[in-house]
This record gives C-alpha cells, sequence and structure tokens, in this order.
C-alpha cells in the first residue's frame, strides 16, 4: 500500500502530546495512561476520513504505535488500543454479516480445525444490524464513516466507562476472597488494591499489613489511605516480610501489566513478598483491571525488560562522593512467574494464571498483538 | 488458673449440677448421670447459657433430652465463644504483636540499686543503638564487665565466687532493660560466671579480679577475634576472580571477608542490598567503595531484578539455632530465599559463640521491635487504626542456607548441633 493511499493521522497535535507526555512520565499508572490514550484515540477517530475498513485500521494502528513506542513499559497504552481495534471490527463484522447471508456453521472436526479459535466475539452477536455500509463508494467518500462513526463512538464511551468503574467492579467478590480476622500483607500502593480492601471492609474486620515498599515508600500513603476509613493497619518495612509472612493468611498485590503466560509485571518487591508467601504456601491474589492483560511472553527475568527510575531516592546526593564510585539501581517493576501468582481478581471475573491467554485470544485479535 | 479461680469454677459447676438435677427429677430420672454430664459442660462453658439448658429440660422429654441437652450445651459453648472473639477482635491487632519487646523511652530507664556508671553508659548506648550488631555488643559488654570487676571489692562475710555473680546480675538486668540481650551476650555471660564460680577461694581479691579479666581477654580473643579472621580466611577463599558477591544490610564478619578477598588480589564486584528501617548497608558501601571494590547499591524490593547476577551471597548472623536457622537481621531471610530459588549459594559467617541450644521455629515468637525515634522515622498520621511495626530480626529457614562458615570449619547448616558436641560441649 502506498503512502498516498493512508489517510494522514489527523489530530497529530493530540497524539505528539500525549506520546510527550509518557515519554516523560508525567502521564504515569496504567489506568491513567489507559484513560488518556482512549481520549486521544476518541478525537481522532472523531476527526478522521476514511473510506474503509482497512484505512479506519491502518489509522488507528499508527496512532497506538506511536503512543506504544514512547513509553513501552506502559503496556496499557497498546492494551487499550488492541481493545479498540477490536471492537471496531466487531462492529464492523456485525454490519457486514447482517448484510450477508449468514452460512449456517455445522461443527465438524474437519472445520473444528479450519475455523481456528473459537471466539467470544463471534458467539455474540448483537441486535442493531441496520447499518448499511458503503466501502469505498465514489459518489460519497464519507458515507462509510458517517455510518460507522456513531457506533465506535459508542463502543469508545463503553470502554471508557468500564475504566470508570474498573475499581467498583473488581471490588465487587472483595467480601468473598477476604474473611473475618485475617491477615492480609499487601506492598506498597495500588489504587486497586485498595479500593478491593475497602469494598471488603464494609463486610469484614480484617487486619491489613501494608509494606513500605521501598524507594517510593508508597505504602505510606496506603496505609493512612486504609486506616482511615477504620481498617487495623500496619505499616512495615520491607525486610520484615520473611517474618510476619508465618501469620498471613493471604498476599493481595496490584500488577502493572499482566502477561499471556499469566505472569505479571508489578512494582517491584512483588517478587520477593509472592516468593516468601510461596515459601509458607500462603496464597497469593493479584487484583488488576482487564486493560492490562498484555498479549506479550515474558518467558524469562531479563534485565533488559526491566525499567530503571530514578537513583537519587535510593542514594541520594547528600551522600556526597560516594554517589559517585558506586551504581545504584532502582528498578520500578518485577517480573512474577505465573505459577507464584493463585489468583487474577480482574473485572471480568476470578481467573487463574493458566488461563490467562484465553482471556486475551477473546479481548483482542490476533493480527493486533504487533502494532 | 489460680486456686481461688479453680474453686470458683468447682462451685459454679456444682450448683449447676444440683439445679439440673432438681429439674431432672420432676421431669424423669432416667439418664440423671448423662445429664450430669451435659450440666457439668454447660456449667464450665460458663454460666450465662444456664437457663437455656435449663428450658430445654424442662421442654423435652426424658429419653430425648440428654442428647439434646448436649448438643444444647455444645450450641450455647459455641455462641458464647463466638461472642469472645468478637470482644477480643476489637483488641486483635495489638494483641498479636503485643509479645514484641516494647520500647521503651531510653532516659526513663534510670539504673536501679547498685548499678556501675560504665553499664549506664553501654546502657543508654545499647538503647540510642549506638552500638549495635551481635559481637560489637558483646565487646563493648565484656569490656563494661572488666571494669565491674576492677571496681567491685567483695563485701565482708561472702566470697568472690559467691557474691560477684548477684552484683553482675544487677548490671545485666539494667542492660537488659535498655535492649533484649543479645544470644552472643548470655552465651559469654553465661561463661563469666562459670568462671566466677570457679575462681579460687584462697586467692587474694585483686589476684582473683585480674584472672578474672584475664579471662574476659581469652574469650573476646579466642572467641571473637581470632575466631573472625579464621573466617575472614576461609571465607575469603570461597570467592573467585570475576565473582558478583551479594550482600545485605551490614555485618561486620562479611566485611572483614570482603576486604581480606580484595586485599588478596582477587577481583570481584559487590552488591550491596539494604532495607529500612536501619540502612545499615550505607555504611558498608562506603568503607567497600573507599577500599575501591566496585559496588552496587540497592533497596530490599530491587532484588529480584539482580539476584540472577550475582554469584554468591554473603550474609552476617546474630546468632545460628541448633536446628539450624539464621537469626538474622530482618531482610536475610528473603535474601536467602530468592538466592535459593535461584540457585545462588549462601553462605552465612558466623562464629560458633554465637550458637544458641534451642530450637525456633519462626520469627514471630521472639523478635525485637526497632525504636521509630532512632532511625528518624516520620510520624504518620494514621488516627489509631494505623500502626507502625519494625522488627528488627527474621529467622532464616536451613533450607535456604548452603553453608555456614565457622572457625571450626565450613560445615552444613543441618550439622550445626554438632558443633557443640565437637568443642567438647564448653559453654558458649
Amino acid at each position: 500500500m502506498s503512502s498516498a493511499d493512508l489517510p494522514a493521522i489527523p489530530s497529530q497535535r493530540v497524539v505528539e502530546a500525549l506520546a510527550a507526555k509518557l515519554r516523560r512520565r508525567q502521564v504515569v499508572g496504567s489506568r491513567d495512561a489507559a484513560l488518556e490514550t482512549v481520549f486521544v484515540l476518541r478525537q481522532v477517530i472523531a476527526k478522521a476520513r476514511f473510506q474503509n475498513i482497512h484505512q479506519l485500521v491502518v489509522l488507528i494502528k499508527n496512532v497506538g504505535r506511536t503512543l506504544a513506542q514512547a513509553q513501552p513499559k506502559e503496556h496499557s497504552v497498546g492494551n487499550i488500543v488492541r481493545r479498540l481495534l477490536h471492537l471496531v471490527r466487531e462492529e464492523y463484522n456485525n454490519a457486514i454479516k447482517s448484510n450477508a447471508p449468514t452460512r449456517p456453521r455445522s461443527l465438524t472436526i474437519a472445520n473444528f480445525v479450519l475455523q481456528g479459535q473459537p471466539r467470544k466475539a463471534s458467539l455474540v452477536t448483537k441486535a442493531e444490524s441496520s447499518l448499511v455500509l458503503n466501502e469505498n463508494d465514489p459518489d460519497d467518500p464519507d458515507s462509510f464513516a458517517k455510518t460507522l462513526k456513531p457506533v465506535l463512538m459508542e463502543a469508545i464511551q463503553d470502554t471508557l466507562d468500564e475504566l470508570d468503574t474498573v475499581y467498583e467492579s473488581i471490588g465487587r467478590n472483595a467480601k468473598d476472597h477476604i474473611h473475618s480476622d485475617e491477615i492480609i500483607l499487601t506492598l506498597g500502593k495500588s489504587k486497586t488494591v485498595e479500593m478491593f480492601l475497602k469494598q471488603a471492609a464494609h463486610y469484614h474486620k480484617f487486619t491489613v499489613i501494608v509494606a513500605e515498599t521501598g524507594p517510593s515508600y508508597g505504602g505510606h500513603e496506603m496505609a493512612q489511605s486504609l486506616s482511615s476509613i477504620g481498617i487495623s493497619t500496619f505499616l512495615v518495612p520491607d525486610s520484615s516480610i520473611y517474618a510476619l509472612m508465618s501469620r498471613v493468611n493471604k498476599v493481595i498485590l496490584g500488577a502493572h501489566a499482566i502477561l499471556a503466560n499469566g505472569g505479571m509485571f508489578a512494582v517491584s518487591g512483588s517478587l520477593m513478598a509472592a516468593t516468601a508467601a510461596r515459601a509458607h504456601s500462603t496464597p497469593i491474589v493479584v487484583c488488576a483491571g482487564q486493560f492490562k492483560l498484555t498479549p506479550l511472553w515474558n518467558l524469562y527475568h531479563e534485565y533488559g525488560a526491566l525499567d530503571f527510575a530514578d537513583p537519587s531516592s535510593v542514594l541520594g546526593f547528600d551522600e556526597g562522593d560516594l554517589v559517585d564510585k558506586v551504581d545504584v539501581l532502582n528498578p520500578y517493576y518485577d517480573y512474577v512467574q505465573p505459577d507464584l501468582v493463585d489468583a487474577y481478581v480482574t473485572n471480568d471475573g476470578d481467573h487463574p494464571p493458566p488461563s490467562i491467554y484465553r482471556l486475551i485470544k477473546e479481548s483482542y485479535d490476533d493480527e493486533d498483538n504487533e502494532l | 488458673m489460680t486456686k481461688a479461680e479453680r474453686r470458683e469454677l468447682q462451685e459454679r459447676q456444682r450448683a449447676a449440677k444440683a439445679a439440673a438435677k432438681a429439674e431432672g427429677g420432676d421431669a424423669k430420672a432416667k439418664g440423671g448421670g448423662k445429664k450430669d454430664g451435659g450440666a457439668a459442660a454447660g456449667g464450665a462453658g460458663g454460666t450465662r447459657k444456664e437457663p437455656a439448658a435449663r428450658k430445654e429440660t424442662q421442654a423435652a422429654a426424658a429419653a430425648a433430652a440428654t442428647a439434646r441437652k448436649d448438643a444444647g450445651g455444645g450450641v450455647a459453648v459455641g455462641a458464647g465463644r463466638v461472642s469472645g472473639v468478637h470482644a477480643v477482635a476489637e483488641a486483635r491487632g495489638l494483641r498479636i504483636f503485643s509479645h514484641f519487646a516494647l520500647q521503651r523511652p531510653v532516659a526513663a530507664a534510670a539504673a536501679k540499686g547498685d548499678v556501675h556508671p560504665a553499664i549506664v553508659r553501654l546502657g543508654l548506648m545499647f538503647a540510642s543503638f549506638r552500638i549495635c550488631g551481635a559481637n560489637a555488643r558483646c565487646i563493648a559488654t565484656l569490656g563494661a564487665f572488666k571494669e565491674v570487676i576492677q571496681d567491685y571489692s567483695t563485701p565482708p562475710g561472702t566470697t568472690l565466687a559467691r557474691h560477684l555473680t548477684t552484683h553482675l546480675s544487677a548490671q545485666i538486668s539494667h542492660l537488659v532493660s535498655a535492649r533484649p540481650m543479645a544470644v552472643t551476650m548470655g552465651n559469654a555471660i553465661r561463661q563469666l560466671k562459670l568462671d566466677i564460680s570457679g575462681s579460687d577461694i584462697d586467692l587474694p581479691e585483686q589476684d582473683a579480679k585480674d584472672a578474672l579479666c584475664q579471662k574476659i581477654d581469652d574469650y573476646v580473643r579466642d572467641r571473637i577475634i581470632i575466631a573472625d579472621q579464621v573466617i575472614q580466611e576461609t571465607a575469603a577463599k570461597k570467592i573467585q576472580n570475576g565473582d558478583v558477591v551479594l550482600t545485605y544490610a551490614r555485618s561486620s564478619v562479611v566485611e572483614k571477608v570482603l576486604l581480606q578477598a580484595w586485599e588478596d588480589g582477587t577481583q570481584f564486584s559487590v552488591v550491596i542490598v539494604d532495607s529500612r528501617p536501619m540502612l545499615e548497608g550505607k555504611r558498608l558501601l562506603s568503607i567497600l567503595s573507599r577500599a575501591g571494590i566496585p559496588c552496587t547499591y540497592l533497596l530490599l524490593p530491587a532484588l529480584g531484578s539482580v539476584i540472577a547476577e550475582a554469584s554468591i551471597v554473603f550474609v552476617g548472623a546474630h546468632s545460628i539455632h541448633s536446628n539450624g536457622a539464621v537469626y538474622a537481621r530482618a531482610g536475610t531471610a528473603l535474601v536467602a530465599m530468592l538466592a535459593k530459588r535461584h540457585s545462588v549459594p549462601v553462605v552465612v559467617c558466623c562464629e560458633t559463640y554465637k550458637f544458641s541450644d534451642n530450637v525456633q521455629l519462626d520469627s514471630f515468637t521472639k523478635n525485637e521491635l526497632a525504636p521509630l525515634q532512632a532511625f528518624g522515622a516520620q510520624a504518620l498520621q494514621g488516627g489509631p487504626s494505623l500502626e507502625v511495626l519494625n522488627p528488627l530480626y527474621d529467622l532464616t529457614p536451613p533450607a535456604s542456607i548452603t553453608a555456614v562458615v565457622t572457625e571450626v570449619g565450613v560445615i552444613p547448616p543441618d550439622s550445626i548441633s554438632s558443633i557443640p558436641l565437637a568443642l567438647g560441649r564448653t559453654v558458649f
């Protein structure tokens, strides 16, 4: 396809602005990044001119690639782009299918293989089939966009609503996971875990041990927030995780990104806590929104897969000339292997790590894995 | 249960039995014996559910009465327990950690009785963590005891061998009030007391005191200084060229080992892992980097990212138990666990005088809390339901330790219990 065939990215400025923000880490946190991405994509799609589905997909992919490359470790950006692409195709296919006669598909062994992966999406038939799509209409080039855009906006709004209520939906089953008088251990500051615990606190009385998680010490904020609504909270240094683990009933962690193999990237210290929990046979529950599901396989804890933060919070310049002589490391994330996690609690229900790949297959299209 | 309490309970049970008998009499006298059992069970549960049990008796037919009352009693006992749990639940958060030694205000630990000024000074230094670490505390204590012994004069009508121990006990209890006693101190003091009680009665007082001081010096020299040198040489040989040595916090022995290995000309780099509340690793970092050893410094949460790069882990110990578990600075267990998971050998450097005879299974039952003010912890506003805990130690299970380097050789942690026997069971 020649470049002339491709429409230029409209609202280029908005895209560049977000890319810059991501690069400078002015937008951090997977949910915020996801929300910003949806806002940008909504603007882009609203102003975009396209004549067929292919142009639209290429357009969204281009924007997605720009944003994802700006901050490759902020996986939720790519995820939300994939999610939207999936929705676009779904709407398109629904419209096409209603026009074309649907051929009955009988399930035999032969076409089971040919059909490929059975999808949840293909099973859901939407009611609205009134869409008449005129692709590449030479008389009215905008007719395709005009008919598709309202539906797309609706889908984007749905995605936004999902992101807005993600914490509430994750915490819906909190009371079933936490029981009275349990001792829960958590790490640092995760908004998801915080809301999860607070929702459980409506039903049960329990104790939370918060590891402060240096060098950001997000645990301080977390402990204050939890104790402010009357949850019995203990703030401990990271070093005492092992010492206290023998009395902990459950470890609840947040995630940065959940990978296709069932492992996850999470705030540094998570690997340590999860391993200690495993050594004591304590269950590990990870709370995360569905937008953190990432079609990525990370089989190794690669040094290069890490993301490093500012070392000055570990060893600052107030240490004098010591700073010049030594290396100081401050990674953002840990990779936690799937065998260390017992359950993922998402806004789409609870899942064991081995079924994550299936969720990812259902949420995204295979061709979007590489943006 | 005190005698009075037991008597009260018996009284209550007897009363309950009598009541049950009286009512059972006008119902039927058939299952009397069994009924008594049921009533007694009810009585043991507490007095408040007697009426319920009584009502049951009246309503029930004689044959069914016993069985049902038993069940009723069971339910009542259960209910009593549940309400008890709810009452306690409020205080639970406190109760579970209540056994940790509480932080006393340092200044308030006024010297009671006949406490030597050297001990008072030492107590303050312990409480403010100016002297910290098992070896340093033991050496400082023994040094202070030498002063105490030299300034001691036997009161008339008693002997040094008999009286000096009681005099020392007052000093020891003052030190313990400042900070819980280290295992090393306990072992050294036990040895000292043995020496005191074994000192010759016929010896002139000054000679006996000099002899004791000599014994203290010998103990420090043999069990700590020389032992460290031997460990230093043995452990330094375990470091090869190009190794990445990982260590946690700061152990005086490990520091010496690393410096020795560097002096021997081995080229290696050190990863120092550190954590709050003490951040002792910074001290080690400045010492090692001053010696020219290439160092990397990181906090404990980042350990998962670098543990695969390490070729050997060296840690120190506070004490080592006869089941091979190592009681050391909080965080050591995490480092050892992760290292073991990544097949990195974990070597503990520990003198034999740190051995403790008892078996410890987890670090929850016996631990010490770091005083917050000693580490400049900022006050957190979180209301009554927020508490800050800083346990100082944790227990590394023998499964995550590869070897223990002692002055008598490198041994696996499972064989720790054989060391006292091999040393001829001298007191540690």
